[in-house]
Order: C-alpha cells, then sequence, then structure tokens
C-alpha cells in the first residue's frame, strides 16, 4: 500500500513539475489544460495501482541507471588481457570468498577479464542501441503512416506497397544482410570523421580508436531501424484512418490550419498511446534482436564486450567450463527485457481509457 | 465481391510486392563493396579464366539492372544456379525446405498445445492464479533471449539426460525416396502432389509407413518445438484469452444465455468468433516459421532455410539469395492469403 502511495506521489510530483515550467514559459498553460493535468494524474493513479507496472517501472529505472553510469563502475578496462600475465585467469571458475580468493567473484572470461566488471559495459550497449532503434525507427514509421493515412489515394497506395515490401521481407534476413554488407563503408566514413567517431564511442563506452567495432554496431543499428519502422507505419495509418472522419478535423481545416499543423496537433496525439505501449515493447525486442545479431557473429568483434556476442563465445565451451556465464549474461539480457515488457504490459492498461476507468480514482491521493 | 475477384485482385498487388522483395534484397547485396566472384570461387580454384568465365555468366561486365534481370529471369525459368555449391539453386531449396517445414510444423504443435489450452483456462478462471501466471508466463517467454533458453534445453535435455541428439536430420530408406520419386510419372498431376507432400522426410516416411523414421523425427526435432512453445506459447495464450473474454462479453452471448441455449451451444458460438485473431496470429507465426530461424537452426544443428540463407549471405552468393528471398515472399504472401480464406472459413460474415 505503501509503495502505490509512493509512486503515486512521485508520479504527481513529476507532473507538477512540468505544469509548472509550461506555466513558466508560456503564461496560462496550466488553467487552460487543467482537465489534461487532471488525466494525466489519474493515469499517475491507475499505473501506481499495478503491481507489474511498478515492478517494471523499477527495473526499467535501475537498468537506466545502471547503464548510465555502467562503463564508469567497471573497475577492469575490457581491453585489458591479463590472462597474458597469469594462464589461471583462463575461464577461471567462480571464485566464492570463504573456500577461494584472489579471483574474480564470477570467474573470468577467455582473456581473463571479470564477468561482472565486463557485463557493466554490455549494459551500456545493448541499452544504447535499443533506445535508438526505437527512438529512429518509430518516428520514421508514424511519420510515413500519419501522412499515408492523412494524404489516401495514391501516395498511401505507394506507401502501403513499401511497407508491405519490408514487411514480407523476414527481418532477421533483412538485418543479416545489411550487417554484412555495411561495416566496410561505415568504417571508412568513421575513419574520416574523428569528432563522430569521439561522440559515437563516448555514447557506448568504448575506446575512440575502436572505430571499426564502431562501424559494426551502427551498421546492426541501421539494419534494426530499417526493420523497424514498417510495423509503426501500418498501425499509425490504420488509427489515423478513423481518426480522419473525425468532426474536430473538419473543423481544422475549415480554420485554414495547414496540413503539417493538423497532422502533429491534432491526429498524432490522438493515435499516440498504442504507439507508446508498442514502443515500450519494442524497446525489449530490440534489445534481444541486437543480442541475437552479434550472437550471430553479425555485430562487433573483439573486444569490444557486447552481451550477445560474449554469450556465443561462452557457447563455444558450453556447459562445463562456461554454464555459469552464460546464465549471467543471459539474465542480464532477460532483466532489461522484463522491465520494458513489464512496463509496457502496465502502459496498455493504463493509456486505454476504457480500462482506466474501471481502475477508481481517489482525487489527491 | 467473389472469391475469385479477390484473389485476382490480391495476385495483382502481390506482384509488385514480390518484384520489389527481388530488387531491394538485390541493390542490397549488390552494394558489398568487395568482389562476389573472389567469394564464391574461393582460394583453392582461383584463376584468372575461371574468374572470368563466371563474371561473363552472371553479366558482371554489364550494368546492374541487367545483372538483376538476368538472375530474376533465370530464377523463373528455374536454371539459376548456385556457384558456390555449383549446382541448381532449386536442387538446394529442395533439401533445405522440407526440414524447415518439419522444424515448423514440429514447433506449431508445441505452440498450439501450450498456448490455447493456457488460453481457455486463463479466460475461464479470469483474475485467478493461473490467470495471472499465463500473464507472467507470456512477459518472460517475450524477454527471454531465445539462445540462453536454447543453450540450458540442450543442457537438461541432451548433456544430462540423452533424450534427443543433435546430429542429421532422420530420412526415410532409398527405396522409399524412389518410390516417392516415381509416383509423378505413374500417375501424373496427382503423383506430382503426393510426391511434392513425400519431399518432407517426415511425410514421405510415413506414406511407406516407415513409423520409426518419424519417432526419431520427432526425437530429434522436439527440443526446438518445445523451446518455441516456450517462448511463444504465453503469448498465444494471451491473445486467445482476450478474445474469448471479448467474446464472452458480447452482446449475443447475454441473448443465448436469455434463451436459455445449453452451455454447449453457447460456447460453440463463443468459439467461433474469438478464433478470429487466435488464427490470424497463429497464421502469420507458422508463415514466420516457415522462413527458418536462423539462431535455432544454429544451436541445434539443423541444415534448414534459415541456415542456408546465413550461409549463402555471409559468402556474398547472390543468386542463392535472390532465389530464398523468392520462397520467403510468395510464403508469406501465401500465409497471408490462407488467412484471410480462414477468416470467411470461420465467420459466415465475413465475405470477399
Amino acid at each position: 500500500m505503501s509503495i502505490v502511495k509512493a509512486v503515486y506521489e512521485a508520479l504527481v510530483k513529476v507532473i507538477n513539475f512540468y505544469v509548472l515550467v509550461r506555466d513558466k514559459l508560456s503564461p496560462g498553460w496550466s488553467t487552460k489544460n487543467s482537465s489534461r493535468v487532471k488525466e494525466w494524474k489519474l493515469m499517475a493513479y491507475a499505473f501506481s495501482k499495478s503491481k507489474i507496472g511498478v515492478l517494471g517501472g523499477m527495473i526499467v529505472f535501475v537498468v537506466t541507471l545502471l547503464a548510465i553510469i555502467g562503463p564508469l563502475l567497471a573497475w577492469e578496462p575490457y581491453w585489458e588481457y591479463k590472462v597474458v600475465e597469469d594462464p589461471e585467469l583462463w575461464y577461471h571458475p567462480p571464485c566464492i570468498p570463504p573456500w577461494c580468493s584472489g579471483y574474480p567473484l564470477l570467474g573470468t572470461d577467455e582473456w581473463g577479464r571479470d564477468i561482472i566488471s565486463l557485463s557493466f559495459y554490455g549494459f551500456r550497449i545493448s541499452f544504447v542501441i535499443s533506445l535508438f532503434v526505437v527512438f529512429l525507427g518509430a518516428p520514421l514509421g508514424i511519420l510515413l503512416g500519419l501522412v499515408a493515412g492523412y494524404k489516401g489515394g495514391l501516395i498511401d497506395e505507394v506507401i502501403m506497397r513499401l511497407t508491405d515490401i519490408f514487411i514480407a521481407f523476414p527481418g532477421l534476413i533483412l538485418a543479416i544482410a545489411f550487417a554484412s554488407v555495411f561495416p566496410q563503408r561505415i568504417r571508412a566514413f568513421l575513419e574520416a570523421n574523428t569528432l563522430l567517431r569521439d561522440f559515437l564511442s563516448f555514447i557506448f563506452g568504448l575506446r575512440p580508436n575502436e572505430y571499426a567495432q564502431l562501424a559494426a554496431i551502427l551498421s546492426v543499428w541501421v539494419a534494426m531501424v530499417i526493420v523497424w519502422w514498417p510495423g509503426y507505419a501500418r498501425i499509425v495509418r490504420g488509427s489515423v484512418l478513423s481518426v480522419r472522419e473525425q468532426p474536430f478535423i473538419e473543423a481544422a481545416k475549415l480554420v485554414g490550419l495547414p496540413t503539417r499543423k493538423i497532422l502533429i496537433k491534432h491526429v498524432l496525439p490522438n493515435v499516440l498511446s498504442p504507439i507508446l505501449v508498442m514502443m515500450t515493447f519494442d524497446l525489449a525486442t530490440a534489445t534481444l534482436f541486437a543480442a541475437a545479431l552479434s550472437f550471430l557473429g553479425l555485430g562487433p568483434q573483439e573486444p569490444v564486450p557486447e552481451l550477445g556476442y560474449l554469450i556465443s563465445k561462452a557457447g563455444n565451451f558450453f556447459p562445463e567450463r562456461t554454464a555459469h556465464i552464460v546464465l549471467y549474461y543471459g539474465t542480464i539480457l532477460l532483466v532489461i527485457a522484463l522491465g520494458w515488457n513489464l512496463l509496457g504490459d502496465a502502459l496498455r492498461d493504463v493509456l486505454d481509457p476504457r480500462t482506466r476507468r474501471s481502475i477508481e480514482f481517489r482525487e489527491g491521493g | 465481391m467473389g472469391l475469385t475477384t479477390f484473389l485476382v485482385r490480391r495476385a495483382v498487388t502481390f506482384v509488385p510486392t514480390l518484384l520489389g522483395v527481388l530488387l531491394i534484397t538485390y541493390l542490397i547485396a549488390y552494394a558489398v563493396p568487395t568482389d562476389p566472384v573472389r567469394a564464391w570461387v574461393g582460394e583453392k580454384l582461383m584463376n584468372p579464366e575461371r574468374l572470368q568465365e563466371i563474371r561473363e555468366k552472371y553479366r558482371f561486365d554489364r550494368p546492374w539492372y541487367e545483372q538483376f534481370a538476368f538472375l530474376v529471369s533465370e530464377l523463373l525459368s528455374g536454371r539459376l544456379e548456385d556457384p558456390v555449391r555449383q549446382r541448381n539453386v532449386f536442387t538446394e531449396l529442395f533439401y533445405r525446405f522440407p526440414i524447415t517445414v518439419e522444424v515448423a510444423l514440429i514447433g506449431f504443435i508445441f505452440l498450439v498445445l501450450i498456448g490455447i489450452p493456457l488460453g481457455v483456462l486463463a479466460a475461464v478462471k479470469k483474475d485467478s492464479f493461473i490467470d495471472f501466471f499465463v500473464r507472467i508466463f507470456a512477459l518472460t517467454g517475450s524477454s527471454l533471449p531465445a539462445f540462453v533458453l536454447y543453450y540450458f534445453l540442450i543442457l537438461g535435455f541432451f548433456v544430462y539426460t540423452h533424450t534427443t541428439y543433435l546430429a542429421g536430420i532422420p530420412y526415410p530408406t532409398q527405396t522409399c525416396r524412389d518410390w516417392i520419386g516415381s509416383l509423378p510419372t505413374t500417375y501424373p498431376y496427382v503423383g506430382n502432389f503426393i510426391s511434392a507432400i513425400g519431399s518432407v522426410p517426415m511425410f514421405g516416411a510415413a506414406m511407406c509407413g516407415e513409423w520409426f523414421v518419424v519417432a526419431d523425427t520427432f526425437k530429434r526435432l522436439y527440443l526446438p518445438g518445445l523451446a518455441l512453445g516456450l517462448l511463444n506459447g504465453g503469448f498465444i495464450a494471451r491473445i486467445v484469452r482476450n478474445s474469448l473474454l471479448d467474446a464472452l462479453g458480447s452482446e449475443y452471448v447475454l441473448f443465448a444465455k436469455a434463451r436459455g441455449l445449453k452451455k454447449l451451444r453457447i460456447w460453440r458460438h463463443v468459439l467461433k468468433n474469438a478464433m478470429i485473431p487466435v488464427v490470424t496470429v497463429l497464421g502469420i507465426n507458422f508463415g514466420g516459421l516457415l522462413s527458418g530461424a536462423v539462431i535455432a537452426e544454429t544451436v541445434f544443428n539443423i541444415p534448414g532455410m534459415g541456415r542456408y540463407m546465413y550461409d549463402s549471405i555471409t559468402r556474398l552468393n547472390f543468386p542463392a539469395i535472390i532465389a530464398a528471398t523468392f520462397l520467403f515472399a510468395i510464403i508469406y504472401i501465401v500465409t497471408n492469403l490462407v488467412v484471410d480464406i480462414l477468416y470467411a472459413a470461420i465467420d459466415p460474415r465475413i465475405r470477399y
């Protein structure tokens, strides 16, 4: 009960802060949008009542935090191969203090690197890739879906045929094709652009001279964006088709608003909630998909500690020496994806007005 | 609109989709900065004459659209050759695809056996423990990295208990395969159809009555199937549950109850109406399975379509890539069509 209250109060604080900022930026905003703010608070309450959602939110919060500070926490640089100095470190088994000492807690990988320290880097890479994919793929799909649904006619036909082509294509195959084709090109580009290279390596928590591996990560990412947008285009188009016929769109047209404004201010907010839910679920799918691509050897290679790649390497000595490694990295992936999925499952109930109304609302909490 | 007009309209819209898929595949492949011919020939047989011969054969001295037109025309006339394995691509596809069909079928059986009963249970006992369990099962299934699950299934079912094996694919005996191969000549038309079905090793063995091969196939392939059931079964169960609840809460059920219809009759109506979203998802799932699961085939060592595609891409084997993509696109189109037709069969209100 106390958790429900705490979560609700925290969310209300965030909403109040947002209202304060908006009010400072454009005076009178809060009075004009009071009903909308009330709706948000209702959503916050409904969300705080959902145990699954609160658990998912907590996981996502911790994962985000770990992804941000992960590479700073890692106590061993991932490019140091300690096995050169001490051959004992080659896949050293877990070392739990009372029985054994002097070696890492969960053992080491083939290069003698501490598995736990290594996983912090992997956290960052997986997290950033999934964010990049969803936050680039979704807007692209949304834009195309909006235009197709609103304009209709030939434009609609062309965009939807294009969407069909990309959906008819098995996603993994397209991604494999891209991942095997793109790295060479992106690599040359990164070699030339020092600034971009430094920026990207900072974001992924890697060294700047790892640009060959950065190119591989980027190609995985480009491939996934291309696979990702058609789903959004389809869903958005479907909802736009029904919104388009509503009287308020007619009114906006009569007032003489430009199409761009109608689409962004009047159509988009009305189709947004299923998209938000889908994006949350897709963050989980994208994390797993990126890991699967690296598992197949299409992502970054040595020495970049991408979780999927680390698992595929550990798989070579499965199960005698590496069962715990596969289990540990697998659990990390599971937890990241589970956090997003739990959150998405709760958001679906919260953002849907029909189910939200059924959750009793107490004013003020 | 009658069924024929519907089919014709569908066929017309599918042609550009099919060509578009092929074109995009080709353009992606064309963007590779390295020389594919060298990758095809390999180090051992590399000599200038041979390279030149292959270059001319596949029109590498011509602009890209001529190469593409050449590939597509060869593909449609069935003469396209896989330059790496040096035999017709269709020979290769006819070897790989039946195996993928087997894997997909067994996986599908697990999916249905796990998904539908769980979904019905969750709907009947809504908000109970089992409902909550199905929800968690679905969420965990979609959050599990597939390859990690595969590893631990292999650990449990192969390394420790030896209930399966991970090498080779069971085939019917040579006499049986010869008999199936001779069917088209003895019985024209019908024989072609039967021999196509018989090309799936499991079905072929069943036709000859070699049941031990069928049993062996199940023993070999139940593990990837079980994995699929564990990963996607919860998702299917959730869809079954939600559509059942939608149907149970609708007005015709209330009316049927008011009229005093028997429970069994009411359930018949409910099931028929609830089946539509379930059929869609299952159909699309099956279509996806037929394109081969690259990761499952890699971990479980199955020579299916996914593995073939992966090997072809990493060796820049364009003709094989084009042929496999063509097959995938056709599978996608056919599954969508079958799903649409099934709608009409299930729900008499839907007519084309």
